[in-house]
């Protein structure tokens, strides 16, 4: 990049930003994006808190509550993957695109445009909700549950975690829609590799599937926002979500190097 | 230079039909042209054929697998195998193809603004959703039936004593097959349901992921205690994961399941319907 | 015919169509004129029974759109060309419309062999040009040789000669006895094929008048003087409290003063007159006078 590369990815980022707040479902995205969050938080921490007498001691020793009150991200990371995706090919089913690459012919420029918008807004928003999310759940854990407070170990780093991994789904959905073009294909891809794929490996028995399993994306990344650790495999939450941001740019890599070789 | 309009040919004229058989001459000529529509799009066969490349793999797949690791496994472990569901355990994702295959019969048309036409050409609007669930239903139960059958034999002959295997005749066994292609056939008309009610292939996708693959995975690791009785197994996947179980623990009977399932879908229908009248194209 | 009463449409608290009364008379071809955003496409909409009025009503052939069984006999519409699955063949869009409707499938390829379609037939609309996308939505229009035909800017991406083909074939159908609605932004256009105008601004009715009564109504009344006293006249007129412009080369235009006035000045002062001439304004420039004040976006020119 030249000289005039900053301020030029400012006016794309400026560009990117507008379209992006004018599409009329992006607010209605975000805000179900919030209040699965918060719902998610509310029924699962309800739900152990009023089963938390039938648990055993062992389930009890393993219960997360940190985790707990964030399974709202499981809902979540379905919408914010579908606004990344619809990003870049709801430009393509419309057309658009070829007005956006003629205003800016360095594509890799309006990719990087669009990534810094979507993550901005997507991270900004799911990091705020995820601390209310937590808030909630732990009020709603309360005696006799276990809860955590934001000071224990790990737990902020997981709270903070929760708003990372999902601005990496979002961008995951960004190049995934860059590299196919279509809505339908691009969000079939990402939900494959985020959901299809765990159940798929963990369905065949024995222990090559365990070791595999830990280095799938959705598990790997999850590691971002959990505090106790699961399987025996289980990665470390900075080399889980290592391994996740390792996706996030090899599919982000791959949908550079397409763009600029497609014709629009 | 302009050819004039030759005279229409008309092909049924309704003047002195009885009310009863005009009705029936409409609803088929919405019929015809619906499937014209359905036939002609790729997607569909394309939907279809992912759905059973998946599924018949999958199930040959985790059979052989089990075929392969059995001499390993601990005597609990091959006390609690049961071919039937271990077999069957693909359609947990293949529910997605059929319930993506009615979404899409829905969202594609509002899509393109293919709508507009469709609904100045029979602006008898409950009639264009009734034709598109006939046919949805039409197409995706024998295939279903078709795929689970295909899916329950490959993935038997994959097993070998001294692993359990099971046959069509086997008890339970047709029940299952036969109960999981109901759940499909019924998870696509809920697809297609769900299409009309959202109007877009990326808020229907995401639904039906939610609905049927992130909401049970999500709820079934809550502890089982009263109130988890009394409501999880009340969701969709849960409900089709009855019809297809040949031994569950805490899910509803198969008839009551089935019931479950199909006043799911009257109600997403009978919503889808009430919205098609009312909105604007 | 189709008859308007009272027809509004409001989105939230924009009003889109404002107490619409009009008809559109068989046999004649109707232009639907309005700036951009005056609901035109709105009021087609609603003609068709796809948008619902807020209040009001709209019939076709003294129905409603919706009661009708077979309404693509009675009624034909270009809304948006764009509007086909792109994966679809043309020939299977209108095999499905056909199919709807009862009509023989072989009138499928009669129309499209009347727009020129037929050697594209079975391809995928979504490689079709605009223009071919147009004749596609043309020919659905035709497919049940309806008595009326609603078109939506008929002439959009088409090329010179399929212009002349739509103007010829729209006044052939409406000399059929057929109403034909169509609205245009293109004043040369709808000079050309229309016979009657609708003119809306910001959704009330602005004139339901012929073409010729419009333009008649809205000229300024100005007139044509070439003399080789012009310059001489010019003065004289001006004194008389006629507008005038030019002079140069001979030739005066003049407003404020009809042209038997400016006869008799000419002669009272014993010029000789080479020319003299009303003129009458375009439909452009009639249109422009009469939307002027109904604009909805005119404050980028005001600026």
């Amino acid at each position: 990049m030249t000289a005039t590369g900053l301020p030029r990815l400012r006016a794309v980022a400026g560009a990117e930003w507008i379209k992006f707040r004018s599409v009329r479902s992006v607010p209605a995205v975000l805000l179900a994006t919030t209040l699965v969050l918060l719902l998610g938080a509310g029924l699962v921490s309800a739900g152990f808190r009023s089963g938390w007498s039938t648990m055993t001691a062992a389930e009890r020793a393993a219960f997360d509550p940190t985790y707990t009150s964030l399974r709202g991200i499981d809902l979540a990371q379905l919408l914010v993957g579908a606004l990344g995706v619809q990003t870049m090919a709801g430009e393509y089913a419309a057309g658009q695109i070829r007005t956006t690459f003629a205003a800016t012919p360095q594509r890799g420029l309006v990719l990087a445009g669009k990534a810094l918008v979507l993550g901005s807004v997507v991270w900004g928003l799911s990091t705020a909700a995820c601390l209310t999310a937590f808030l909630l759940g732990q009020s709603l854990l309360g005696s006799p549950a276990r809860h955590a407070g934001l000071g224990d170990p790990g737990v902020s780093r997981a709270v903070a975690g929760g708003g990372l991994y999902l601005l990496l789904v979002g961008l995951l959905g960004l190049a995934l829609g860059a590299l196919l073009r279509r809505t339908a294909a691009a969000l079939a891809a990402l939900f494959g590799l985020l959901l299809v794929l765990p159940l798929v490996v963990g369905m065949l028995p024995g222990a090559a599937g365990d070791r595999i399993a830990v280095y799938l994306p959705a598990a790997a990344g999850s590691q971002l926002w959990t505090v106790a650790r699961g399987a025996d495999h289980a990665l470390g939450p900075w080399q889980g979500g290592g391994v996740f941001l390792l996706y996030v740019a090899a599919g982000a890599a791959a949908a550079l190097v397409v763009l600029r070789r497609r014709d629009a | 230079m302009p050819t004039l309009p030759s005279p229409l040919p008309v092909r049924s004229p309704l003047s002195g039909l009885s009310p009863v058989r005009a009705g029936c001459r409409r609803a088929a000529a919405v019929l015809a042209s619906e499937w014209i529509k359905l036939r002609s799009l790729r997607s569909l066969p394309a939907v279809l054929l992912g759905a059973a490349v998946f599924s018949v793999g999958l199930a040959v797949l985790v059979c052989s697998d089990y075929q392969a690791r059995w001499a390993g496994f601990d005597p609990r472990r091959r006390a609690a195998f049961q071919p039937v569901d271990t077999n069957l355990g693909y359609l947990q994702l293949a529910v997605l193809f059929f319930g993506a295959l009615g979404a899409l019969a829905m969202t594609s048309e509002y899509g393109s603004g293919l709508v507009r036409s469709t609904f100045a050409a029979t602006p008898q609007r409950g009639r264009v959703l009734a034709a598109k669930t006939a046919l949805v239903g039409a197409v995706s139960l024998p295939a279903a039936t078709a795929l689970c059958t295909v899916a329950f034999l490959a993935g038997q002959s994959r097993l070998a004593a001294p692993v359990p295997r099971a046959g069509l005749g086997d008890p339970g066994a047709l029940r299952s097959v036969l109960g999981g292609a109901l759940y499909l056939a019924l998870t696509a008309l809920f697809g297609l349901f769900l299409g009309v009610l959202v109007r877009s292939t990326p808020v229907a996708l995401s639904a039906l992921f939610g609905i049927y693959l992130v909401l049970p995975v999500m709820v079934n690791s809550l502890p089982h205690d009263a109130l988890w009785h009394h409501t999880v197994p009340y969701l969709p996947s849960n409900l089709g994961a009855a019809l297809w179980h040949t031994r569950t623990t805490g899910l509803a009977a198969p008839g009551p399941a089935l019931l479950g399932l199909t006043v799911y879908v009257l109600l997403l229908g009978a919503a889808a319907l009430a919205q098609v009248r009312s909105r604007d194209a | 015919m189709i008859e308007a009463c009272g027809l509004s449409k409001a989105y939230g608290d924009t009003i889109a169509v404002d107490g619409l009364d009009f008809r559109v008379e068989p046999g004649l071809v109707t232009g639907f004129l309005g700036p951009n955003g005056a609901g035109k496409s709105t009021t087609m909409r609603m003609i068709l029974g796809l948008d619902r009025p807020t209040s009001g009503s709209v019939t076709v052939g003294g129905s409603g759109y919706r009661g009708k069984v077979w309404p693509l006999r009675e009624v034909g519409a270009l809304l948006d060309a764009r509007a086909v699955h792109p994966g679809r063949s043309g020939h299977n869009h209108l095999h499905s419309l056909a199919a709807a409707n009862g009509i023989a499938r072989r009138r499928v390829d009669e129309v499209l062999e009347q727009v020129g379609l037929t050697a594209v037939a079975r391809r995928r609309v979504g490689g079709y040009s605009l223009g071919m996308a147009q004749r596609l939505g043309i020919a659905a229009a035709l497919l049940g040789d309806p008595g009326v035909l609603l078109l939506d800017e008929p002439v959009n991406g088409l090329d010179p000669d399929g212009i002349l083909w739509i103007r010829t074939l729209m006044r052939s159908l409406a000399a059929e006895g057929r109403t034909v609605l169509v609205s245009s932004h293109l004043m040369s256009e709808m000079a050309l094929t229309a016979h009657h105008l609708l003119v809306i601004g910001r959704g009330r009715l602005l004139a339901d008048t012929s073409l010729a009564d419009l333009i008649a109504r809205h000229s300024a009344d100005r007139v044509e003087v070439r003399s080789p006293d012009a310059v001489r006249l010019a003065a004289v007129l001006r004194a008389h409290g006629g507008e005038v412009t030019g002079a140069v080369d001979g030739t005066l235009t003049v407003a404020g003063l009809g042209s038997a006035r400016i006869g008799e000045l000419a002669a009272g002062h014993g010029w000789v007159l080479h020319q003299l001439r009303d003129l009458t304004a375009s439909l452009e420039e009639a249109y422009f006078r009469l939307t002027q004040d109904a604009v909805s976006y005119r404050a980028a020119v005001a600026a």
